[in-house]
């Protein structure tokens, strides 16, 4: 229980000094104090416009798009009993991208919906292919080999877009690739924060589920649960986690897949009671770091260099565990 | 009135086949079968004759091919799956485990099917899982992973977990495949005394005669597409154990 405590506090602590250093510094360092009088009585002023109309936004982005993809692996490594299983993996990624490339490169008339749109349309077609899959295939490891062949499959169909087009297209959509948190504005973050809430929620209401899911699907069978409902739900949950972050911050690697480890690492239990609320924090923490690099350095680049190092640390020192 | 009549029927097949589809049948010809309160039956064949396919049907994992099979007098598929997850558990010795559950963590999940949407453990659960890991002597290691368990010591970690259940109909498959000879003794001695004291009704499998004739009340053999069922003391007697010794 001790280390619970411990655990939750220190992130909590972690999180809340990362978004003030979020909000402070940039390319234009705002001291605290006019950092405090721009939130709570917002002027005409310099300070609370960069907060109101870049910083704020970027800092609710990290965090949604944090603790998403966070939950989102977690639950997918959990369903899949798979340690490599991430949102990427069921293709989700890939169909984001479809939809922006198709809207962007190749001109098919999504331009009324935005590349926010395209993104959404084409992770929830990728999201009902593998759906599709879940309900005709028993053997999660069937589903998996699906999800990634139509992330292949996808991919392959952007590089043949982007083979045709040397335009500015082009360069839009490799700028949406890179990933970024400031993209997000505060008049249409409600559509963000939505998604994630169901997300969260669909996956939230299969706690029972996710922690039956880790001895199989017999095993949950035989203690009551509704196995092919449950998994939908997850399934549906993660893919809307995914999908979303995708659509608002573009294609964003390694938190779905490295976070979870994290979360074990730090918590030491395999429940989701305590292991999904645990990797969403980290998963907060990691993309407020990432976040604070100047806007230049593309965002997967950052998070894989602050990461990696961080989870293979802890994975050495934490040497008695497994995967 | 003989003393088996005044026990009360727990789980009951009438005309029963079992097997994983209707033109491939593992089983020939219809049984009737009673599962009798604080009764451990041990369930006998060879390899690949059915056992673990008539287990799976009593923990509606298969379909039967025919017949019916009610527990408490409900038809099994009439009951709501979590209220017959408190009544019925199958307990496989051959689960994958992940690597980084504790023994504890893994009792605590037969608590599942009591649990809220948000799958807490009272203070009564906690109590339960306790209970049911002093029991199977693994409370020792409780905190340890179960991946870096032996064998043995696996198998009543699993069963602890059925127990934690509180279910009212424990089916085991071969639980004693992996227990050294003190520990499979034990392991139908204690099924023997869950039975009587929880009026629980066990059936288990196992490929050892010696203790199905020592500890269990009934013999039910699967042989050659026919399910039979004797008193242990008779199944000899009855020629139930012939197809033991006449391997071709």
């Amino acid at each position: 229980m001790r280390r619970l405590l411990i655990g939750f506090v220190a992130l909590a602590v972690l999180i809340v000094l990362l978004c003030v250093a979020t909000l402070c510094f940039g390319a234009v360092s705002i001291p605290f104090s006019s950092v405090v009088q721009a939130l709570f009585s917002p002027g005409a002023d310099i300070s609370s416009n960069i907060l109101w109309n870049l910083r704020i936004p970027r800092m609710i982005a990290a965090v949604l798009a944090g603790a998403s993809l966070a939950v989102s692996g977690l639950s997918l490594q959990t369903v899949f009993r798979n340690p490599l299983a991430g949102p990427f993996v069921l293709g989700i990624s890939s169909g984001a991208s479809l939809g922006v490339a198709l809207a962007l490169l190749a001109g098919i008339g999504f331009g009324s919906v935005g590349v926010l749109g395209s993104a959404a349309l084409g992770a929830l077609l990728v999201t009902l292919v593998v759906m599709f899959a879940a309900t005709r295939f028993a053997q999660t490891g069937v589903l998996l080999i699906v999800g990634l062949l139509t992330g292949y499959f996808i991919d392959s169909i952007v590089s043949v877009l982007i083979a045709g087009n040397s335009s500015e297209s082009l360069r839009v959509y490799v700028a949406w690739g890179m990933g970024s948190f400031g993209r997000v504005t505060l008049g249409d973050v409600w559509m963000f924060v939505i998604a994630v809430v169901v997300g969260m929620a669909l996956i939230g209401v299969s706690l029972r589920y996710l922690n039956a899911a880790l001895l199989g699907d017999d095993f949950a069978h035989g203690l009551g649960l509704n196995v092919k409902r449950s998994k939908i739900c997850v399934l549906l949950g993660a893919s809307l986690l995914a999908g979303a972050t995708t659509a608002f911050c573009g294609p964003v690697a390694f938190i779905g897949i490295a976070v979870p480890h994290l979360a074990y690492l730090l918590f030491k239990t395999t429940n989701h009671r305590v292991l999904l609320p645990g990797a969403a924090l980290c998963g907060v923490a990691l993309a407020l770091l990432g976040g604070l690099f100047p806007a230049s350095v593309p965002l997967n680049a950052v998070l894989s260099l602050v990461g990696v190092p961080v989870i293979m640390w802890v994975l050495v020192r934490g040497s008695g565990a497994r995967f | 009135m003989s003393e088996g009549n005044l026990q009360t029927a727990l789980l009951e097949c009438k005309n029963l086949l079992v097997g994983y589809n209707s033109a491939l049948e593992t089983m020939k010809i219809p049984f009737d079968f009673s599962l009798a309160s604080g009764t451990v039956v041990a369930l006998m064949g060879e390899n690949g004759c059915g056992k673990s396919s008539l287990l799976k049907t009593f923990a509606v994992l298969l379909k039967p091919v025919a017949g019916s099979v009610s527990l408490e007098g409900k038809s099994l598929t009439e009951w709501a799956p979590r209220e017959r997850a408190q009544e019925i558990s199958l307990v496989r010795m051959s689960s994958a485990v992940p690597p980084r559950m504790s023994v504890s963590e893994f009792v605590r999940l037969g608590r599942s099917p009591y649990s809220g949407i948000f799958d807490s453990r009272t203070d009564e659960d906690n109590r339960i899982v306790n209970e049911s890991m002093a029991l199977l002597d693994v409370a020792d290691f409780a905190n340890r992973p179960i991946a870096e368990l032996s064998d043995g010591e696996r198998s009543r970690v699993f069963l602890a977990e059925a127990v934690a259940q509180q279910v009212k109909i424990l089916l085991l498959d071969e639980p004693n495949a992996f227990l050294d000879i003190p520990r499979s003794h034990a392991l139908f001695r204690l099924l023997k005394k869950i039975a009587v004291e929880r009026k629980m009704g066990v059936v288990v499998s196992t490929h050892s005669v010696e203790y199905a004739e020592r500890y269990c009340d009934k013999i039910m053999v699967v042989n050659g597409g026919t399910v039979k069922v004797a008193a242990a003391t008779d199944a000899r007697k009855a020629g139930l154990l012939d197809w033991t010794e006449t391997f071709e």
